[in-house]
């Protein structure tokens, strides 16, 4: 699974319109790609929806750039592998 | 002193069209929006036709995002609201911002996005419920999401007053203005009700018409002596309320002039409007007097007119009772025959058409009226749109819960 490809699908989804050459690791999630707090929680559900994870709230809270949600679900990918 | 409140801009998505003009156009015709409903399967009940909004294109006011996360309602009170503004070539800005308020009324809110989570718990998938449920779900989000496009930090208020709301809306709104509290507003009603769930209760409670599915245009026959029942139909209406100092001081154009308004319960019954007409008497005269207007000064009458057959006798009977002799001589129509029973929005639209009415010299037909009806008897300017000199109108609505709001609407003049 391409994590990476995973979360570029789903903000796709949450943010329909949204150029998708703005996706890119060091996008901040508010000022660059105009994800607000609502469209995070969309984000949080589609992923735990497409993925099979549950994320809690505490995980989400230092998530300001795409490459941190990456890097959040590649720990759980390995979580799951172990 | 009280202030004058007129109306500088208008907006309206409705089954004739997007737009005050296109609906206007063909309501003087005597066109008819209603159709069979397409939404989804009605085969199993006995209505089949609603008066569906066909020619909206929500792209053409509104991002994706914001497509995907609000319900159809909210959509059209956006559009109508965008309409509104830019015809009245308001401009909200930080002197004037909190000056300016929003007041828009509903019956029933995001029945579709209401419908469409609730099958995630259904299907017992609680996750899947979406987020904006709950942002759909609270009932002034239409006020909210209006104001914070605008960016208007006045009052702030959602009627969920059914099918008076929109009258209530335009009500509130200028009582606010009257009294100081603000100088613009932002006032209507928006309601997106052919659903399965709300259709299929009026189904079941008997208060939609079925005997016309064959030919839709006919199906809405308010006062008609084989009127049976009303026809679902939706959208919005925006008007641009405004202080009389405000809109000379920026030169806007005046529509017409708000000078009444009235509200009251029947008290009778959770659905029938009171039989006598006694409670739908006394709200138009509370407009009346509120305006400061006797019967015989008014022109017209845009009547609730539901074609439901309690209702039409009632408001008859009503009408009767205010007017007394005169009542014989009043011109009344109800756009309703042609537009359906846009629920909350209703009143606001037919606010609208009222205003044109008077601006116009041309009073919109109560189309489909062949049958006579003893019980009303009135002149309900039938089948044919009628030109006359009218100077002072009155627009009824009656609804769910036995609730009645009358406005009072005025050609303008500065004197």
């Amino acid at each position: 699974m391409n994590v990476y490809e995973e979360v570029k699908k789903a903000i796709c989804k949450v943010a329909p319109g949204l150029d998708e050459s703005k996706i890119v690791p060091g996008a901040l999630l508010k000022e660059d790609l105009e994800i607000d707090s609502l469209d995070r929680v969309e984000l949080t559900l589609e992923l735990e929806n497409n993925l099979g994870f549950y994320v809690m709230d505490e995980e989400v809270g230092n998530i300001t750039t795409v490459g941190d949600i990456v890097s959040l679900i590649e720990t759980k990918v390995k979580e799951r592998a172990n | 002193m009280k202030q004058r409140v007129v109306v500088t801009g208008v907006g309206m998505v409705a089954p004739l069209g997007t737009g005050v003009e296109k609906n206007w156009t063909a309501l003087c015709r005597g066109e008819s929006g209603i159709g069979p409903i397409t939404r989804f399967n009605a085969s199993s009940l006995k209505c089949q036709v609603a008066g569906e909004v066909n020619d909206f294109n929500p792209g053409d006011f509104m991002d994706e995002k914001f497509i995907m996360h609000f319900d159809p309602f909210i959509q059209y009170a956006m559009a109508a609201s965008m309409m509104a503004v830019e015809d009245s070539g308001l401009e909200v800005n930080k002197r004037n911002q909190n000056r300016v308020g929003v007041v828009m009324g509903t019956a029933c809110g995001a029945n579709s996005y209401f419908e469409d989570s609730h099958n995630f718990v259904i299907q017992g998938n609680l996750r899947k419920v979406p987020p904006f449920f709950l942002v759909n779900d609270s009932g002034n989000m239409v006020a909210g999401v209006v104001a914070i496009k605008f960016g208007a930090k006045g009052p702030n208020h959602c009627p969920m007053e059914a099918c008076a709301a929109g009258t209530d809306a335009i009500g509130l709104a200028f009582r606010l203005i009257q009294h100081g509290e603000a100088d613009i507003i932002i006032a209507g009603g928006a309601d997106a009700g052919i659903t399965p769930t709300c259709v299929a209760s009026l189904d079941i409670l008997g208060a939609l018409t079925s005997k016309r599915n064959k030919h839709p245009e006919t199906a809405s026959r308010p006062f008609d002596g084989d009127r049976d029942g009303f026809v679902v139909s939706e959208g919005s209406g925006v008007v641009i309320l405004e202080a009389l100092d405000t809109a000379l001081s920026r030169g806007a154009k005046i529509y017409g002039e708000v000078i009444g308004y009235g509200n009251n319960c029947d008290a009778y019954h959770y659905t029938a409007p009171s039989p006598t007409g006694d409670e739908q008497a006394e709200c138009m005269r509370l407009a009346l007097k509120d305006a400061g207007i006797m019967p015989q000064e008014i022109d017209y009458i845009n009547a609730h007119g539901t074609s439901t057959v309690l209702n039409d006798v009632s408001e008859t009977r009503a009408i009767k009772k205010v007017f007394g002799k005169y009542a014989k001589k009043v011109a009344i129509s109800s756009n309703k025959s042609m537009i359906g029973h846009m629920w909350g929005a209703s009143g606001a639209v037919e606010a609208i058409f009222s205003l044109l009415t008077i601006r116009e010299g041309i009073i919109p037909p109560t189309i489909n009226h062949e049958t006579p009806d003893p019980e009303c008897d009135l002149d309900y300017v039938p089948n044919q749109a009628r030109k006359a000199d009218i100077n002072v109108a009155i627009s009824n609505s009656f609804g769910f819960g036995g609730i009645n709001g009358t406005l009072v609407l005025r050609k303008f003049s500065e004197f």
